[in-house]
């Protein structure tokens, strides 16, 4: 592990067997359920959707998002599809803004 | 020894029994400074390769890997990591603990001591990369060349600190007195009944009822350091704490 835990203990933190862990990291079976992502990346202190990401697990929140808007949440998505990261947070502040004066 | 196409040539230094404990006194100082200084046994060794030292451990089947040798662990120098085969692991098998730990301190020598061999080939093992990875080093049941050797003693003297067994010895037994063979036949049938259930067997040669009498009496401090009652039997007799006759040694 790089963030200084043994591959023994970060195991036991996280609540699975140390085989299956180094499976894991080997990339010898299916990554590990969503739950166990989030929990691996609060005991990393990592970012929550970049470990899902790596781990090819999405964020247990995203699913319903998407329900929640089925045609407008996907197209935007889409949109913003190969933007840089400096772009994507371009638009989110314009996201966050808009959200702001409409509550206002 | 593993057959490889690039074995190194160049043979590792001598080293005496006091330059291991050396070795071992740098490496648990420099450890100490950034984790904590260790004063007790166990040795945290997990926390020494992976945390320190920054290797990585995969734990693999290596038994299946390299079907022509009974493979314990592997340490692959260029990748920085070191394997351990499935069947060492102490959450899925605790009787194995002991033999877990020995392994990856053994490994742990290989880098500490021999890395310097194979490194300076890398660059032309790195032109023929295309090969299957093989481990560098790997560690059977019954190795014994010099490199192995070595790995072994400094396990031995890592995972059992000379001044740490001096002290739990002083605790456990309230002096510095040896425990001799002698002490122990008076019950020997007993004991050896005991060990026999408890291994479920009896490995026969020589020493065995020996060594197994022995082992018996070192079982207590092999619980306290975390090693296999044959690990510390062999580390309490190079120390002369375990002796097999009367009669003062002449070594050591």
């Amino acid at each position: 592990m790089e963030k200084g835990f043994s591959l023994r203990k970060f195991a036991q933190l996280v609540g699975v067997s140390p085989t299956y862990l180094s499976q894991v990291e080997q990339s010898n079976v299916d990554p590990p359920t969503a739950d166990r992502v989030r929990r691996m990346a609060e005991i990393l202190g990592e970012d929550v959707d970049e470990l899902s990401a790596l781990a090819g697990r999405l964020s247990e929140d995203l699913p319903e998002i998407i329900r929640e808007e089925p045609k407008g949440v996907p197209d935007l998505l889409r949109a913003v599809r190969g933007m840089t990261a400096d772009q994507l947070r371009r638009v989110r502040e314009e996201a966050e803004r808009i959200k702001r004066d409409e509550e206002n | 020894m593993a057959r490889r196409s690039f074995k190194p040539e160049s043979t590792p230094r001598y080293m005496q029994p006091q330059d291991f404990e050396t070795e071992v006194t740098v490496l648990l100082a420099e450890y100490g400074k950034d984790h904590g200084v260790v004063t007790a046994p166990p040795i945290p060794i997990d926390d020494i390769v992976e945390e320190y030292l920054k290797i990585t451990v995969e734990f693999r089947d290596l038994r299946a890997e390299y079907p022509e040798g009974d493979v314990l662990g592997g340490i692959y120098f260029q990748e920085k990591k070191i394997a351990i085969d499935l069947s060492l692991v102490p959450e899925d098998f605790p009787a194995m603990r002991g033999r877990y730990r020995f392994t990856l301190a053994h490994e742990l020598g290989h880098w500490r001591l021999h890395r310097h061999l194979y490194l300076r080939r890398a660059g032309e093992r790195a032109l023929l990369s295309n090969l299957p990875a093989r481990p560098d080093h790997v560690l059977r049941s019954g190795d014994s060349d010099r490199k192995e050797i070595q790995a072994n003693r400094f396990a031995a003297c890592l995972l059992m600190p000379r001044e740490m067994v001096k002290r739990a010895w002083h605790e456990w037994r309230g002096s510095m007195d040896p425990i001799y063979l002698d002490d122990l036949n008076a019950r020997r049938q007993q004991i050896l009944t005991a060990e026999v259930l408890r291994r479920g067997g009896f490995k026969s040669g020589d020493d065995a009822e020996e060594n197994m009498l022995l082992e018996h009496a070192a079982r207590p401090l092999a619980e306290t350091f975390e090693v296999s009652p044959d690990a510390m039997r062999i580390r309490l007799e190079g120390m002369q704490l375990l002796l097999r006759k009367k009669e003062p040694s002449l070594f050591e």
